[in-house]
């Protein structure tokens, strides 16, 4: 695969909390804001802070932010990223939050570690066991964190970017490929 | 009559191999060899009678994994009709079935489900490869995922390239694949049988061809025999 | 029925069932193992990923403009929704206009492929309930018309890439608009005639009414959307709440289910969501202003600016979502799909268990689950 060309976005300032940072901070969890992403209000919160986060933010009648749409991991090289869409059944706000976990070495990559919200969230759960399958966020106390796209010995986290595809009699035919 | 019994050119290799194993005076009863020419005897007669009837009835097993079943669906239904070729009775299981559309995608995960399939199918079998993807990958050619053709894991008897094949191309096959098995011999297609084995097989659990993985296994053994 | 088998004191044990990845009322190659108690599923487990092709690997190592390709297989019965997700993100990430008739055409072919798309659902959901090749006749005839519609103006019957980042591809010819009123014209008295077949068929009746009730909590905790929950009585509907594209310019109403949420609602919606989406035609028609159908020139080498954002729309199923990173290259850093079926099927299980095997297909079915959206 090659990533040469590939840059990564740039990173983005720092903005003053919006409406869900603020409601976080005023029940104590930090978080810092970064640029929006299409006009939905975007922050960063730490590993240890999430769960509390999302509970607080699902439950509330002030944010009622009840909607998880996905969670995406996206492997910046140096870090990986967490990324959880929030919706509403009842409101139009949204909310993007990241949270950021950099890779811990470069011979042991795989052990990029985050808390599960399937416990109280259900459709967490699938989404976090894909995340696991193609980025490889290994998510702690998640009920059944198994690969749920591959097959379930595959070998690496294909949506990494230094992924190596396998290459054996059923794909060995097109030698122009993107591998 | 004796002049097709001794008529060696549509003779098997096995049946030729064991003629000169059979003492003379054994000749004249029943054996192997003579059920055999028996059988290449009649099948010039009865061959052309059985094709026809068999090339009017193809029955598909509905073996669809995505888009192009969708116009394999189309097909069945009555702006194509694909009864009038006979091959409208799609069976769900593979025992009851002569044909196999490989409609969409075969990724690794699936491939060993689909030679499963292939290997359950009766004899006479065969396989129409519809779709880009089933050719050679297609779209999706250099995915991790897919596998980069069925023929690479089964024989595959009428290629039908499109994305999706239109329906009418999917008659077109259709008719391809009758013409084929109009011009079979029964006592030719005996003797091949055995080659309509699946090409590769792949493991069920981590979807990689069993020879890798029985090589890999192989190395390893002697890898540590070699450190005893 | 189901109770009766609860009660009766007959001994059973419990066997594990492998259904699937070939089923033929899978739709495709799902995997259910199933843990049965004599009729009864107890545990479900369902085994996705025989369709995994990689799209979101292809979405980052393709050019955006050879990726507008492939996203018609994401859903492929769906395919104007999937790239319409793509367009709108790369769009608002761009900040570049789109021209009113370029609107109006996406809503148009969007409800024409919304239609083609519920005709095959009610096809494919009356063979699972039993109904093996007699029935399914009368909707793929309606079906056949919509794909020669948009053959005539994407070349393709189901792949259409036909809305592409700025605008769409072609702008058809007036007489094509005069097909799609002549359709438009006569399916209503279509949709009555599967009614007069299927909705007070005392078969159909007996299989849905009642099974497969999906509880209102229960959705919203598993991120269930489209027709799916909208039977369950929750109105939501993108098209409403969050309006895209032309939409607010329109007239049209979201049916919602009448009873609990059972499959006999799930089915009622669609059908009369089809009602609904040839209203909303017949206004887009009537509408059609004149003018640029581009806003974007359709290049290989195709970028949008840097920046991230993620864009949903109502698609067939559920909110169908695209996430796109750019870098302000031709390659999109990353691209994620949030697909509505993925999220519905997670919640089968809760659905299945408690119900006789037999039910399984009806549920599963009323679900409308599409397997390469599931597996991409
Ligand atoms: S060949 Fe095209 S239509 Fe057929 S399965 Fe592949 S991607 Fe789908």
């Amino acid at each position: 695969m090659s990533q040469t060309d590939t840059n990564k976005p740039n990173e983005t300032k720092e903005m003053e909390l919006g409406k869900f940072g603020k409601f976080l901070k005023d029940n104590g969890i930090d978080s810092t804001r970064k640029d929006d992403s299409i006009n939905v209000e975007t922050i960063v919160i730490s590993v240890k802070d999430l769960e509390p986060a999302l509970r607080l933010l699902k439950t509330s009648s002030e944010t009622k932010l009840n909607m998880l749409l996905t969670i995406s991991g996206v492997d910046y090289t140096d870090r990986i990223d967490s990324i959880y869409h929030l919706w509403s059944y009842d409101h139009n706000d949204a909310l993007v939050i990241k949270v950021e976990l950099p890779k811990q070495s470069q011979a042991n990559t795989d052990t990029v570690n985050l808390t599960s919200i399937a416990n109280f969230w259900s459709a967490a759960n699938w989404h976090e066991r894909e995340t696991y399958d193609l980025v490889g966020i290994r998510y702690l106390r998640h009920p059944y964190l198994r690969r749920i796209l591959n097959p379930w010995d595959w070998e690496g986290h294909p949506l990494r970017r230094d992924y190596k595809q396998l290459v054996d009699a059923l794909n060995d035919k097109n030698p122009h490929s993107f591998r | 009559m004796s002049e097709l019994l001794n008529n060696d050119l549509n003779s098997t290799d096995l049946a030729r191999e064991n003629a000169a194993l059979i003492s003379p005076e054994l000749a004249d009863t029943v054996t192997l060899t003579s059920i055999d020419k028996a059988i290449n005897m009649l099948s010039q007669i009865v061959s052309p009678i059985a094709n026809l009837a068999r090339s009017n009835s193809v029955w598909p097993l509905t073996f669809g994994t995505s888009c192009c079943a969708i116009e394999m669906m189309c097909v069945g239904m009555s702006a194509f009709d694909i009864s009038r070729f006979g091959s409208e009775v799609f069976r769900a299981t593979p025992r009851q079935a002569d044909l196999i559309i490989t409609a969409g995608t075969i990724t690794r995960k699936m491939a060993s489900a689909l030679i499963t399939l292939y290997e359950q199918l009766p004899e006479p079998k065969y396989v129409i490869a519809m779709g880009a993807c089933t050719i050679t990958g297609g779209m999706f050619n250099d995915s991790y995922s897919v596998v980069q053709g069925v023929d690479r894991i089964i024989p595959v008897d009428v290629y039908l390239p499109g994305c999706p094949p239109r329906p009418e191309a999917i008659l077109d096959a259709l008719l391809k694949l009758q013409q084929k098995i109009r011009t079979e011999n029964y006592a030719k297609r005996r003797v091949q049988a055995y080659q309509q084995r699946p090409v590769c097989y792949v493991d069920y659990d981590c979807g990689r061809p069993l020879e890798d993985l029985l090589a890999m296994a192989m190395e390893d053994t002697s890898l540590a025999l070699d450190q005893k | 029925m189901s109770t009766n088998l609860e009660t009766t004191n007959l001994k059973t044990d419990e066997m594990i069932i492998n259904m699937g990845p070939q089923h033929p009322a899978t739709h495709g190659v799902l995997r259910l193992i199933l843990k049965l108690d004599g009729e009864i599923v107890r545990h479900v487990e369902p085994v996705i990923g025989h369709l995994h092709r990689a799209q979101e690997w292809q979405g980052q190592n393709r050019t955006l403009f050879q990726y507008q390709a492939l996203i018609d297989r994401v859903d492929y019965l769906s395919g104007m929704f999937t790239s319409l997700a793509f367009a709108h993100a790369c769009e608002q990430i761009d900040g570049c206009q789109i021209p009113p008739r370029a609107q109006y055409l996406r809503a148009l072919v969007c409800e024409m492929n919304r239609i083609s798309s519920h005709l095959l659902w009610l096809g494919t959901f009356l063979i699972d309930l039993g109904a093996l090749f007699g029935f399914p006749f009368y909707p793929f005839r309606e079906r056949e018309k919509l794909l020669d519609l948009f053959e005539e103006i994407a070349g393709q019957r189901m792949m259409f890439n036909y809305i592409r980042i700025g605008g769409v591809q072609r702008d058809p010819k007036p007489s094509w608009f005069e097909k799609v009123r002549k359709f438009t014209a006569e399916f209503p008295d279509r949709i009555d005639e599967y009614e007069a077949i299927v909705t007070q068929n005392p078969i159909v009746l007996k299989r849905t009414k009642g099974v497969g009730i999906l509880d209102k909590s229960v959705a919203m905790d598993y991120g269930v959307t489209g027709p799916s929950i909208r039977g369950s009585g929750i109105n939501y509907d993108l098209r409403k709440t969050r309006p895209y594209g032309i939409y607010p310019e329109l007239n049209f109403e979201i049916p919602l289910g009448q009873n609990q949420g059972d499959t006999w609602d799930r089915y009622m919606c669609r059908i009369l969501e089809m009602r609904q989406s040839n209203n909303l035609i017949n206004q887009c028609l009537d509408k059609m202003p004149e003018g640029e159908i581009s806003g974007k020139k359709q290049i290989a080498g195709l970028r949008i600016k840097a920046g991230e954002g993620f864009s949903a729309i109502e698609s067939p199923r559920g909110v169908l979502g695209c996430y796109v990173i750019s870098n302000g290259s031709d390659k999109a850093y990353r691209i994620r799909w949030r697909n509505p079926s993925f999220c519905n099927l997670a919640v089968l299980p809760s659905l299945l268990i408690g119900r006789p095997i037999s039910d399984i297909m009806a549920i599963f079915g009323s679900i409308d689950v599409i397997l390469p959206d599931v597996d991409r």
